[in-house]
């Protein structure tokens, strides 16, 4: 795509603008077109910012969206450009259309939360304000250097990470001790781990969970199998590195799981980022899940006896996880981009305490997250080295590596891959070789921003 | 109720072997019906359970609670919601009413120059769903002022090929000579229409208003789109919300659906006869 | 007796026609004015709320858009990458399928609920109403009840299964099994409608037809085969057409899949609205997706053109 070249230039709008309305005028039969941008460029004339974000009102953890709201009203009583928290249920949010719609218009929020599955799209698009501008060096890096890659291009930060989010397994003790195993036992490989699921698989019972719906979330959890073992999706040559044994063995061990009879096709609740229906249910004994699982079974099954273990490993493969997580981006096609950008900055991303308070209070009163700052870190040290975190703070976090950003069209080859094999009996070697086969294709006229 | 006799399954059965027949198909009939509801009993008895017993293998709540119904009308402005929803509902059902068996009848009896054409043309619409069409539709709202407003969610939801199609095929059906008598008596057309037509066919639109109700109470994409005050936010839409926000929370879930599912199933309950009877007796077809 | 006698049946607009054919010049001016004065509201509502935004999506057919303001001419780009484009062909395959499953089992599902709902019985309303109550319920909540219900190993439906010894099945999530799942909740959800539909054509058929039958000594059997069915051409033409349509196009199947399966395992629930609707929402392609949109409409369309030319406008005269 020509157009996105380079992303951001508002020149190009105007040229295609421009050309556009050359050629609507050509197709006299669809002359409706030619006010199709127009209407779509007529802003609303409002000044107040908008900042959407899908954390409901009250809702399970009251702290999250007064969290919002604290941070708003904070920045309202000192500032001229004024903010309106908006709030978009999470489902359609993520998945829907109320996104797609609002920036297809010209309606986009000015402020609002993505995640690094999302930010080609938007970066591609030339939605993202450079944010570099507003936060000083020393907070530039306080930042997890391999958080904030995923939201860099060329040196410039277009997001700020709000929280980093790792992969673990959470395993049920009681099950456990049902099945003659305690701690000892926890598996360190993948084969132990495919035979203690084995084990624990009863008649109304899995023993393994891995995420079966079709989406950028299982993608996400099937990266640090496939990097363990070695595995990239695109080469140091950017070519396709994906028809790899890393990638067969990666690709095979989610199916033997589901062959084997441990684990389930298809899981209970929103997907197996949901905790409390799967694991909280007793559907299942060890549930692939990520860092938020703590405080969701803390609200939602607070009686369930559970345990955390890391990512176990593939022969000759090195330990990693993955971490996911929101960041906060501003609107380069907003109303106000630069007070937009001075907001993100200034909650999350400033040198003052305020800003690191917030984050804090973010990834430990209203969630229970690694934060993505050293400082933040070090500041509420105490609670994230209290119960289960202190697992995720001491083994878990130190070998997480950030969730890769892909534009959708690799998402899409990489998800049909995980399908074919996990559900569909395919074999893996062939299907990593024609995942590859797609996405050489795809690298080849891929303009945007790198892929990471 | 004027009901016949089987017809579609032959001769009354009367004596002998054939006896039992009615008896065995009524049962049949209610162990397949009350089949069919098991779902939905599912639903019901999940708003009563407690959170852990949601996935549990029993039916029936072992511990029925009162608290999920409770949490939800404290958590969500549930009221607010549901008032919005049925007036948005009820708007849509009786503005589409009028304006589409005024359209169903001029296409069916009133001869015009490129009648069959305007009517394939309308036709053709309803094969647009709107995931198809969502965007260009925001565009075009947007640009009517009609964001963020009851307009919004009512305006574009009454244009429906459905109900002119169904009216049409149903005014093909009445007989020529109750018109003509008015014409006769030097009626106009709007007075015809008003007079002889619409009192014709409230049995069809009593069916049709159900289905328009239903449809509507049911809404989501739409509302969700162009509406971002939470003040004129539609059931279907606190319930996505409270979905994504209690996705462990089944009880919660099943609590609010139930309580969204009332209104249109009492409104059945009640009308029941009426709209069955009515569907029989015109002829959706 | 002959049969035959069913095509006696007819539609009053014939003889209705031939009277308006004689009128003078000015009242047949005066009932085209009315006509259209009568579906103007119709007509101005439907072209802009729907022929207008669909007219700019099959503009937006030959542009590549990328969802955030950007338009660039394409000419037929969109279109050629259709056809090259293996998953929009799998997809209309699994539509196709879809279709082929769902259709005319709402025909027999929706005609036999009919014929056991009509009987004369204490229970009969009762039993109308329990057919029609999943109608009641919004799809986002039918999908998600029935999720749970098709859920491996522990769900209802497979500890029923498992008592006649077809357990361990994965209903939503085989690829062989899904798209079934789905047809069987979209006919459940679909049945109660279908079956007022048929009520109501049955009630049109006269009562003498069947009494001269049962007097020829002709079987429930026959009675069904030569008088039920070719008298409810009307509205087998209706079900068909609106089944057909609203299983490729309409909300229903889109909701259900939505919430259900995502368009997995494996691609094999993907039918070409929820392609379409991920190419635009999920990916940004909103140009690649106005063209696929464009072509499932015209597809629909000549079904319908044909169906219409078959039927002669559903009029059957």
């Amino acid at each position: 795509m020509e157009t996105q070249k380079n992303g951001r230039a508002a020149s190009t709008g105007e040229l295609t603008r421009r050309q556009l309305l050359r050629r609507g005028t050509i197709l006299g039969g669809a002359a409706a077109l030619t006010g199709f941008p127009a209407i779509i460029r007529a802003k609303a004339a409002t000044t107040t910012l908008s900042f959407w974000q899908f954390y409901a009102p009250g809702g399970p953890v009251p702290a999250q969206s007064q969290w919002f709201e604290d941070a708003v009203a904070a920045w309202n009583a000192a500032r001229d450009a004024k903010i309106q928290l908006e709030y978009v249920p999470s489902g359609d949010y993520m998945n829907g259309t109320k996104l797609p719609t609002a920036f297809a218009s010209g309606q986009g929020p000015d402020i609002f939360l993505i995640s690094p599955g999302d930010f080609l799209r938007y970066y591609n698009g030339g939605v993202l304000q450079d944010l570099t501008p507003y936060i000083d060096a020393h907070t530039r890096s306080d930042f997890s250097q391999s958080v904030i890659a995923s939201r860099k291009v060329d040196d410039k930060i277009y997001g700020v990470p709000m929280e980093v989010e790792p992969m673990a397994f959470y395993y049920r003790k009681d099950f456990f001790d049902k099945a003659g195993l305690n701690e000892n036992d926890l598996p360190k490989t993948w084969e132990q781990l495919l035979e203690i699921g084995k084990k624990l698989t009863t008649s109304d019972r899995f023993g393994l969970l891995f995420e079966t719906m079709p989406g950028y979330y299982q993608n996400f959890t099937w990266y640090p199998f496939l990097w363990q073992g070695g595995g990239e999706i695109q080469g140091s040559d950017g070519k396709s590195a994906f028809n790899a044994p890393a990638t067969i063995q990666a690709l095979k061990f989610w199916q033997d799981a589901v062959k084997s009879g441990a684990a389930p096709r298809k899981p209970l609740g929103g997907g197996v980022w949901d905790i409390v229906p799967n694991l909280g249910s007793g559907y299942c004994a060890i549930q692939n899940c990520g860092i938020w699982g703590i405080s969701n079974l803390q609200s939602g099954a607070k009686d369930v006896p559970y345990g955390i273990f890391k990512l176990p490993t593939p022969p000759g493969g090195k330990y990693v996880t993955v971490g996911g997580g929101w960041a906060m981006v501003a609107n380069a096609k907003g109303k106000n981009p630069d007070a937009a950008g001075q907001f993100c900055a200034w909650a999350l991303a400033s040198a003052s305490p305020d800003s690191l308070k917030r984050m804090v209070d973010w990834c430990t009163v209203a969630k229970s997250d690694m934060p993505p700052r050293q400082s933040a870190f070090d500041t509420g040290k105490a609670a994230f080295e209290t119960g289960q975190m202190k697992i995720f703070t001491e083994q878990i976090y130190p070998g997480a590596r950030a969730e890769p950003r892909v534009p959708p069209q690799v998402y899409k080859i990489v998800s049909d891959a995980i399908q074919a094999c996990q559900l569909n009996g395919a074999e893996p070697a062939k299907q990593a070789e024609t995942a590859s086969q797609q996405l050489d294709a795809f690298l080849a006229g891929y303009t945007g921003a790198k892929i990471l | 109720m004027n009901e016949t006799r089987a017809p579609g399954l032959g001769r009354p059965a009367t004596s002998g072997t054939f006896a039992a027949v009615p008896a065995i198909l009524s049962l049949c009939s209610l162990i397949l019906g009350l089949m069919t509801i098991i779902p939905l009993l599912w639903m019901l008895s999940t708003a009563f359970k407690q959170q852990s017993e949601v996935f549990g293998p029993g039916i029936l709540p072992p511990h029925p609670t009162l608290d999920n119904f409770i949490y939800v009308f404290t958590q969500l402005d549930f009221l607010r919601f549901l008032f919005n929803t049925f007036f948005v509902s009820s708007s849509v059902t009786v503005l589409a009413l009028l304006l589409h068996s005024m359209a169903g009848y001029a296409l069916a009896r009133l001869r015009f120059p490129g009648r069959e054409a305007i009517f394939l043309t309308m036709f053709a619409t309803f094969l647009v769903s709107l995931p198809v069409i969502i965007v260009p539709l925001f565009v075009l709202v947007k640009a009517l002022g009609l964001l963020n407003s009851y307009a919004g969610l009512i305006i574009p939801a009454i244009f429906n090929a459905f109900g002119i199609f169904l009216l049409r095929q149903f005014y093909l059906g009445v007989p020529r000579e109750i018109e003509e008598a008015a014409i006769m008596d030097g009626a106009g057309y709007w007075r015809i229409y008003w007079s002889v037509i619409l009192p014709l066919s409230r049995p069809i639109l009593s069916a049709l208003a159900i289905l328009f109700f239903l449809a509507n109470w049911n809404a989501f994409l739409w509302p969700l789109t162009i509406v971002s005050d939470r003040n004129l936010w539609v059931v279907q839409v606190a319930i996505a919300s409270f979905q994504g926000q209690y996705s462990g929370s089944w009880n919660y879930i099943m609590a609010a659906s139930t309580v969204v599912a009332l209104p249109t199933l009492i409104l059945f309950v009640v009308f029941q006869r009426q709209i069955m009877e009515s569907i029989k007796t015109s002829g959706l077809k | 007796m002959a049969f035959g006698g069913a095509e006696g049946v007819e539609y009053e607009t014939a003889t209705g026609r031939r009277a308006a054919r004689g009128a003078p010049w000015s009242m047949r001016r005066r009932e085209a004015v009315a006509g259209y004065l009568f579906i103007a509201p119709d007509a101005i509502g439907l072209a802009i709320f729907a022929a207008l935004p669909m007219l700019l999506a099959l503009g937006l057919g030959f542009y590549e858009v990328d969802g955030f303001g950007g338009y660039r001419f394409a000419g037929l780009a969109n279109y050629r990458r259709m056809f090259l484009d293996p998953l929009f062909l799998q997809s209309l395959r699994v539509t196709l399928f879809y279709v082929l499953m769902l259709v005319p089992s709402l025909y027999v599902v929706g005609l036999g609920l009919a014929l056991l709902a009509q009987r004369r019985s204490r229970i009969s309303g009762l039993v109308r109403s329990l057919f029609f109550l999943p109608q009641m319920v919004s799809l986002v909540v039918v999908a998600l009840v029935w999720q749970v219900l098709l859920v491996d190993k522990i769900g209802p439906v497979n500890r029923l299964m498992s008592l006649v010894g077809l357990g361990g099945l994965s209903w939503l999530g085989d690829p062989d099994l899904a798209l079934a799942s789905v047809v069987v909740v979209s006919l459940w959800f679909l049945m109660g409608f279908y079956m007022l539909i048929f009520l109501g054509g049955l009630q049109d058929i006269p009562r003498e037809y069947y009494e001269a039958a049962w007097l020829d000594g002709a079987n429930p059997i026959r009675a069904f085969f030569h008088i039920t069915l070719p008298l409810l051409r009307t509205t087998s033409f209706f079900v068909l057409l609106v089944a057909t349509v609203t299983a490729v196009a309409g909300g229903q199947a889109f909701d259900l899949i939505y919430v259900m399966t995502k368009g997995g395992p494996a691609n094999s629930t993907e039918l070409t609205i929820y392609y379409i609707y991920q190419q635009a929402f999920q990916y940004n392609e909103f140009g690649y997706a106005a063209a696929m949109a464009t072509t499932l409409v015209a597809i629909l369309l000549a079904f319908t053109f044909l169906l219409f030319r078959i039927t002669r406008g559903g009029r059957f005269e």
